[in-house]
């Protein structure tokens, strides 16, 4: 065995380059592997992961505070509780931080049979007076700097600590004497269940059973929270997808292809060891060690690397849906990328090596240099009589030399251009469809203050001092808002529920006013047309499909005694902010109910400035002109947008070098391989410049065809995947979103893959034009 | 006469094999010199600084006028392409290329249009007796037609010198005698030649005179009457 290690030793010492290339591609392949199966996994079933990691409750059941429900019973797998509940109302001034009224419960602690609370920040709390909020993981760095403490029902509180429950068991948590203090109005058990718990009348079945009798106040079970995370993950879960196997494929595409290279190219040294009296067993030992040095090295580092890399990812993607958790790189990625890359390794060299273990020594040492009949020599000869110059048309006849290697090499550019391809139109759909939902949600909020609250803009502090009611009426209210400068639209949209004949609950509606349909409103539509009277309205997917509407239904609202008749004219993917609502013009609202008073604060107003207006300016000028009202700048990147934009960014950029490294090493084993070709070259004449020209034209005819073919298989997964995105988020898409290929586009991304064939190849070119001829003419 | 060649007080250090010792030769146009010696004693080394192949360690190489040291690798390309013809022992003609299309390649190079190379190189296949062999494959070549077919390239742009590394090393006494005529003839119409080989009757036949190497130094030179 010595003699194996040591002939692998003076192997890899040898072939320096080869040794670092092969190192470098499973690095990076691995990195890539670990990010997609990272992306996979947190696609698959991230609820349940983070679900099962905090024991978290089937159901929550709510008793009468005198009641003592049972912690055991039939099919209880495990109870959290009694614990005291009361319901608390938020008292701040500031709408930011907890709103409305709280569910409070008392826990000692934030651990338990079930319903282990992630406590991430601070402490549990110890004492009267503390409080522990719950809020999902998120980067406080980022929030603007909040008070400490909250005065609920009166009571002043300190926050002593962020704890997340992933149902929701609770909204602020404190100690049990606290609880206890402020008279509970409900006693709070968590079940969890050994039968059968995947329909909501499995759970209601089991808590029935369990509860034996008891009389329920109220009971939820972990099915509705499931659902609503689940369609929040479901939007990301096609793009990652996608993302994710194409960095799978490539990473082993190119593993596969650089590794079975190395022992193909070592042929003629596997032929000289055979004739050194090595076993063709040997041999194949000798080629094993020789690539599995480098590899495990790469793979080691790749596998750091990329659960580096993946963290943030997921942690920017998941942040904010409570589930990072459940969320990172698992023990079976790192498993994957510590033993299957290395399996993926032997395999692609125990091919080839196998092969070798058949030849001859005679037919090895022949079969080392470049195959020397067949297709390629055909089309070299072909290529000889055309008018081109002489080293172009050299060089387009080099991949012919290799076709499986070629091949492979294809793919990895294709893979890579067809990752560059999906996110390009990615990018480019989502800017769009945040740009039409800017230009129609933008740019200025405002809203009346109440005297209760005040609205403070995203990442900026509070408003200081306390609230005051605005003296204005609504209508007064537009009219300064349409006579301060540089105002060019306005809208007031006044939110409310609304009976409808035929529909068990009342439909949302936005009962709009002003200049709602040149706000950008229209462009969002993504069937029907826009509103062209007070009879007509425009509805948002997501109510069509929930309340079973169609373009063309009539609906009957009723309000206040009256009612109206309107026809769903068309359907848009969006509308105002806030949940999506019917569009009605407000004429409606007063035919229906002629004596009803809006109030300011009821109205949201909308405005747009003229083209170059200043929104700060005008932000300022509302509040100058009326303290009691808030306005603020509603453009804003949406956090969907930045995502996934940054997830596609991060693969296109590994895949592209993954690809190009790919490209690298072809062209080291062609080089290597051709170099008494090469040297021949040089000793008749050919310049360096000439040498870069021939490698360069080989691998940039590979980009070529890379890239024609990669382009429309991008075009293809966009085409596809961004539909099923949308759909997981209940919203259709407005044609011209997906409408993002065109010419110059296209002429991009298709020069996408000779810039990557072309940097991949540009080093290895030039080492060959360097090539001291007298050495390779010595050596062969 | 004019001299093509002179080498000054030439160095050539591999690490720590000293190839080549301070070596100083002059060949003149239409001389045919043979360079002779043990194995490993430079040959090929001086050769191969003579082609521009190689930077001699010290000293100075002259082909032409041309003081080599002071070319670049494009000009040394350009020196190589238009001054120098060169063959070796074994062949080094390209496999996947028929053997017209490896002669006319050596033109091709240098910008000369397909028809006008091909044409050029099957003046030189049939000057040299292979015309018939131009669309075979050098893999289906006999030794002694691949070195013709070598020749026929080293020819292709005229070269001042004609510079041999062992050129008939490997092939029989037939097609090498075959070669040896070839080459005196090419001498014998003026063409300036360098050979390097082990083959006191190559030198003898061939070459007007001869030059002894060992260790990378010359030991001895002389003259011959050429029958
Ligand atoms: N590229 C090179 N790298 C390292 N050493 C070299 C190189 N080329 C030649 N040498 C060494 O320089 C010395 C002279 O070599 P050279 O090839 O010139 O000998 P030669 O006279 O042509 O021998 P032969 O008759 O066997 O062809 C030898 O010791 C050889 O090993
Ligand atoms: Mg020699």
């Amino acid at each position: 065995m010595s003699s194996v290690w040591r002939a692998a030793r003076a192997a890899v010492r040898r072939r320096r380059m080869q040794t670092f290339v092969i190192g470098l591609v499973v690095l990076l392949s691995t990195t890539t592997i670990v990010v997609a199966l990272a992306l996979l996994a947190a696609t698959s079933a991230p609820f349940d992961k983070a679900f099962a990691r905090q024991a978290g409750p089937h159901a929550v059941a709510l008793f009468d505070p005198a009641a003592s429900p049972p912690s055991q019973g039939p099919g209880v797998a495990a109870a959290a509780g009694p614990f005291g509940q009361v319901e608390l109302e938020s008292t701040d001034s500031v709408r930011f931080g907890p709103q409305g009224p709280l569910t409070v419960v008392g826990r000692a602690d934030p651990g338990g049979p079930v319903d282990k609370l992630d406590l991430w920040q601070g402490r549990w709390p110890s004492a009267p007076g503390e409080i522990v909020l719950n809020e999902p993981v998120h980067d406080l760095d980022r929030m603007p700097p909040r008070s400490t403490s909250v005065t609920l029902g009166g009571h002043p509180f300190t926050i002593v600590g962020l704890a997340h429950s992933l149902v929701g068991s609770a909204d602020a948590w404190v100690t049990p004497a606290q609880v206890a203090a402020l008279r509970p109005t409900a006693t709070q058990m968590l079940y969890r269940f050994t039968g059968d718990v995947s329909t909501e009348a499995a759970v209601e079945a089991s808590l029935a059973t369990a509860t034996a009798g008891l009389p329920l106040t109220a009971s939820q079970t972990y099915l509705v929270v499931k659902e609503q995370i689940s369609a929040d993950v479901g939007v990301y879960v096609p793009f990652l997808a996608t993302f994710g196997v194409l960095g799978l494929v490539v990473g082993v595409v190119i593993v596969g292809n650089v590794v079975s290279g190395a022992v193909v190219s070592g042929y003629r040294h596997i032929g000289i060891l055979k004739a050194l009296g090595f076993t063709p067993r040997q041999v194949v030992a000798v080629y094993l060690m020789m690539v599995s040095v480098p590899a495990v090295v790469g793979c080691v580092l790749g596998s750091v690397a990329g659960s580096l890399a993946a963290q943030p990812l997921l942690s920017e993607g998941f942040e904010g849906l409570g589930l990072d958790v459940g969320i990172g790189v698992g023990p079976w990625i790192w498993l994957a990328g510590l033993v299957g890359v290395p399996a993926t390794v032997v395999l692609a060299a125990l091919v080839p090596a196998v092969r070798a273990h058949r030849l001859s020594a005679a037919e090895a040492i022949s079969a080392g240099s470049a195959p020397r009949q067949g297709r390629g020599t055909r089309i070299q000869h072909r290529l000889a009589g055309v008018r081109l110059p002489r080293s172009v048309s050299l060089g387009l006849g080099l991949p012919f030399a290799r076709p499986g290697r070629t091949a492979f090499t294809v793919a990895a550019v294709l893979l890579g251009v067809t990752t560059v391809t999906f996110a390009t139109g990615l990018a480019d759909t989502l800017v769009r469809i945040s740009t039409i939902e800017d230009t129609a949600a933008g740019q200025i909020g405002v809203q009346p203050s109440n005297g209760l609250f005040r609205v403070a803009p995203d990442n900026a502090p509070p408003p200081a001092g306390p609230p005051a009611t605005t003296t204005r009426t609504d209508e007064q209210v537009e009219e300064l808002l349409r006579g301060l400068p540089d105002a060019a639209r306005v809208t007031a949209i006044h939110r409310l529920p609304v009976s409808a004949v035929g529909q068990t609950e009342p439909l949302p509606v936005n009962f709009l006013r002003g200049d709602y349909s040149a706000m950008g409103y229209e462009a969002e539509l993504t069937a029907g047309r826009w509103m062209a009277g007070p009879a007509e309205t425009v509805v948002p997917t997501e109510v069509m499909r929930g309340r079973g509407l169609a373009l063309g239904d009539r609906i009957t609202l009723r309000l206040g005694g009256g009612q109206a008749v309107l026809t769903v004219v068309g359907e848009t993917m969006d509308g105002p902010q806030g949940p999506p609502a019917l569009f009605v013009d407000w004429s409606v609202l007063a035919t229906m109910a002629p004596d009803r008073v809006v109030a300011p604060w009821d109205v949201y107003y909308q405005v747009q400035l003229v083209p170059g207006g200043d929104i700060a300016r005008y932000v300022t000028a509302v509040t100058a002109a009326d303290p009691a009202i808030d306005a603020w700048n509603n453009a804003q990147l949406s956090d969907f947008l930045v995502t996934v934009v940054s997830f596609s960014s991060v693969l296109s950029l590994l895949l592209s070098t993954v690809a190009a490294l790919g490209v690298f090493n072809t062209v080291v084993l062609n080089v290597r391989e051709r170099r008494r070709d090469l040297g021949t070259l040089k000793s008749i004449g050919m310049t360096p410049r000439q040498v870069v020209a021939m490698v360069l034209t080989s691998m940039a005819l590979v980009g070529v065809v890379g890239g024609v073919l990669g382009i429309p298989v991008g075009m293809l997964a966009h085409r596809f995947v961004v539909p099923l995105a949308a759909e997981s988020a209940r919203v259709s898409l407005p044609l011209s979103v997906m409408d993002v290929w065109h010419a110059p586009t296209l002429a991009l991304l298709g020069l996408a893959g000779v810039v990557i064939a072309l940097l991949g190849a540009l080093v290895p070119a030039r080492g060959a034009a360097r090539l001291t001829i007298a050495s390779v003419l010595h050596n062969e | 006469m004019t001299t093509v060649v002179r080498l000054e007080n030439v160095r050539k250090e591999y690490g720590d094999t000293t190839a080549l010792d301070g070596v100083s030769l002059s060949v003149s146009a239409g001389e045919a010199v043979a360079v002779m010696g043990p194995s490993g004693c430079g040959k090929s080394t001086m050769l191969n600084m003579i082609a521009g192949l190689d930077r001699p360690t010290s000293g100075s190489v002259r082909v032409h006028d041309e003081e080599l040291g002071r070319l670049n690798e494009t000009k040394l390309a350009l020196f190589r392409r238009h001054r120098i013809g060169m063959i070796f022992q074994f062949f080094n003609l390209l496999d996947d290329l028929p053997a017209l299309d490896n002669v006319a390649l050596a033109a091709q190079l240098t910008g000369s249009r397909v028809g006008v190379a091909r044409q050029r190189a099957l003046e030189l296949l049939d000057e040299l007796g292979i015309a018939d062999r131009r669309n075979v494959y050098p893999a289906a070549l006999s030794g002694g037609e691949r070195q013709r077919v070598a020749v026929a390239r080293a020819l292709m742009n005229r070269p001042a010198l004609l510079l041999a590394d062992e050129p008939t090393g490997a092939l029989d006494s037939r097609a090498g005698e075959q070669v040896m005529d070839l080459l005196l003839d090419l001498n014998q119409i003026g063409q300036t030649l360098l050979i390097v080989t082990h083959d006191e009757r190559l030198a003898t036949r061939c070459a007007s005179r001869v030059v002894e190497l060992a260790d990378g130094r010359v030991t001895h030179e002389r003259t011959l009457e050429r029958a």
